[in-house]
């Protein structure tokens, strides 16, 4: 289970995720994040109520991420304690902008 | 007993046919019971209308008879010879004629309430009647409005002439007319009224023949309607209903088509319910043929899926133990993908006499992409591990490799460890997975934090570390996929790290095989059956050194 509620500021695009993002989720935020990236040049995506992520939600994540690296930015904003040791532990934190 | 008592009645309610024709027959009966009413009243009162003109034509004739002018002097006892053969005249009239009585009678003009007698010539044998004659003179009280009305409509309004019937039996007399007409002097006006009683045997005698033909026709017609009904609804509704429903039946006991009902009624319902079977068979048949194609596409690509999974199960090491012939270590591993075929996967492999590879690795997603995406990451391994090199340095191999082809966006999070098996010297290096656990002989399982790089596939030209540790006789090393500390129980909660840590410190000296059933076990307890959603993979070694060369089994302890 998982809800994208999606703001849109100018350019910038903020999804706030509650739930899990995974194998069964991931779909759903793939296509929620595909359909803005033509539009937006900053997308953050705030994991504040995020629960859990599995590996189809990071490969969701670095898809974003190879999207937007030509001409945009994806940030992911508020990340708490054990999904940051998920992104560390999976080598992530290296390449997602994080904070 | 009173069951069957109602059959009949039940057999009746339910019975399409006998409902109509029973509807029929009653409408029938009722209609005909109408037209023989009105046929009645109609022939009624074409019987009066007739009566009634001829016998003003009888009594109009008789007024001949009569001079007007004279009515008073009859009363008061004049003229008695023109009296006398007046009376004769009317009497022979009377016979002549047929009718029960003759009579003159002058009206009292004040209310009409009573009237005197001037004429009264009365035949008996006509309508076999007992009248007594009037003697001249008699005074009587009208016998009723009807008659007061007449008298006054012939003395006042001018009319030709009157008749009141009595079409019933009353009193012992037939039914007859009377018919009145005036008597007028020279000067034009009413003298008096002349009444005419006559018999309407005719009426009664035509009448009841007339109402049997009416009865019988109806019922004749009921009987015939009845049998061209039942015939026709026989064939048009009750034989065509009956075909469909046993169509349907057969159908739905056979599901095979038949062939088609056709035209089977001239009612529209009906024949749109026939063809709405037809169309529903064809339609049936076809679903049937289209589901048994389905069904069978569906178990071609469980039969693909089941040789999937047994390649991808065949193609990593799961025969155990895996090197009977070698006591200096011992490994034991297990795959359990949540789908048929998984992204999990270990494998293990002697590079040289000297040199063992462990590894593990978790693809993202599930299924048959992340079961090919597996595949390719295992060759690459194997086939580089072999060509010698440090765990780093075939992991930014693979990754290179991966990365140009990789389309997708999937990455895999890899541990890959090489053990020297003649001093327990381990090199490995992690790429984003999970870190491994370690325990030290006479030590627990501690999870150890091992330097991380970035999961192979997420991002091209990657360089990652390797760590080297000293395992000694007894070190072991626990290996696992995410599908282990993730497992989920019925109330969302996971199996996390430290429970796994604490299972494997349970029974901290169980050899390779033990361990992996024993969290395996203690990971079923967890989940209570709850759904998994992730692939469960662990890998074990232990290393036990080359002071002891003698055959052992690979999964005996070491001492």
């Amino acid at each position: 289970m998982l809800n994208i509620t999606k703001t849109v500021e100018g350019e910038k695009t903020v999804f706030s995720v509650e739930g899990r993002l995974d194998t069964n989720t991931a779909p759903e935020m793939e296509k929620a994040i595909r359909e803005t990236i033509p539009e937006a040049r900053e997308i953050v995506i705030d994991f504040e109520k995020l629960d859990y992520i599995s590996s189809a939600g990071l490969r969701v994540l670095l898809s974003a991420h190879k999207a937007m690296s030509s001409g945009g930015t994806l940030r992911i904003s508020n990340v708490n304690q054990p999904i940051t040791e998920i992104f560390e532990v999976t080598g992530f934190s290296e390449i997602l902008n994080i904070g | 007993m009173s069951k069957k008592k109602r059959d009949p009645i039940g057999r009746f309610r339910s019975d399409m046919g006998l409902n109509i024709i029973g509807a029929i027959v009653l409408l029938l009966i009722v209609f005909g019971a109408v037209a023989s009413v009105i046929g009645y009243i109609s022939f009624t009162n074409a019987f009066k209308r007739e009566y009634s003109t001829t016998t003003y034509h009888i009594a109009d004739t008789a007024t001949a008879l009569i001079v007007g002018d004279h009515i008073d002097d009859y009363l008061e006892g004049r003229e008695t010879g023109e009296y006398e053969l007046t009376k004769g005249s009317l009497d022979s009239y009377c016979d002549r004629m047929n009718v029960s009585i003759v009579y003159v009678i002058k009206v009292d003009r004040s209310d009409y309430g009573h009237f005197t007698s001037v004429f009264n010539s009365v035949n008996n044998t006509v309508d076999n009647t007992s009248y007594t004659p009037w003697e001249p003179g008699y005074v009587r009280e009208t016998t009723n409005d009807e008659y007061r009305d007449k008298y006054k409509a012939i003395y006042e309004d001018g009319s030709e002439y009157e008749t009141v019937y009595r079409t019933k039996t009353s009193g012992g007399i037939n039914p007859h007319v009377t018919t009145m007409v005036p008597v007028k002097d020279s000067a034009g006006g009413v003298a008096a009224i002349l009444c005419i009683q006559r018999p309407m045997r005719e009426l009664s005698e035509a009448r009841r023949p007339y109402l049997i033909n009416v009865a019988v026709s109806a019922a004749a017609l009921a009987a015939l309607s009845s049998v061209f009904y039942a015939l026709f609804f026989r064939s048009n509704l009750a034989v065509p209903l009956k075909k469909v429903s046993d169509e349907a039946n057969r159908f739905a006991r056979e599901n095979v088509k038949g062939e088609g009902l056709g035209h089977v009624s001239r009612f529209k319902e009906i024949g749109d319910l026939a063809a709405s079977i037809d169309k529903m068979e064809t339609d049936m048949v076809a679903y049937i043929d289209n589901l048994t194609t389905a069904t069978a596409e569906k178990e071609r690509i469980s039969l693909e899926l089941s040789l999937a999974s047994t390649i991808q199960e065949n193609s990593i090491p799961n025969i155990f133990p895996p090197f009977p012939e070698r006591s200096d270590f011992d490994v034991y591993a297990s795959m359990d993908p949540a789908r048929e075929v998984g992204g999990d996967f270990y494998n293990f492999f002697l590079i040289d006499e000297d040199h063992l590879a462990l590894m593990i690795g978790d693809v993202s997603g599930k299924g048959i992409p992340a079961a090919l995406f597996m595949m390719v990451t295992n060759i690459l391994i194997t086939d580089r591990a072999h060509m010698g090199g440090t765990s780093a340095e075939i992991l930014e191999f693979v990754n290179h490799n991966i990365c140009e082809h990789n389309t997708a966006d999937m990455f895999v999070t890899l541990w890959l460890g090489i053990v020297d098996l003649r001093n327990g010297m381990l090199t490995a290096a992690n790429a984003g997975h999970e870190y491994p656990v370690l325990k030290d002989p006479g030590g627990v399982y501690e999870l150890f934090r091992d330097k991380h790089g970035i999961a192979v596939g997420a991002m091209d030209g990657v360089k990652y570390k390797d760590y080297t540790l000293q395992l000694r006789p007894g070190s072991k090393l626990f290996v696992y996929t995410d599908g282990v500390p993730e497992a989920t129980d019925p109330e969302n909660r996971m199996f996390g790290v430290e429970k796994m840590i604490e299972t494997l410190n349970s029974d901290p000296d169980a050899d390779p095989r033990d361990v992996l059933n024993n969290v395996r076990r203690t990971v079923d307890g967890f989940v209570k059956g709850a759904e998994q959603f992730d692939d469960l993979t662990m890998l074990c070694f232990e290393y036990r050194g080359q002071d002891d060369k003698t055959d052992c089994k690979g999964d005996e302890k070491d001492e």
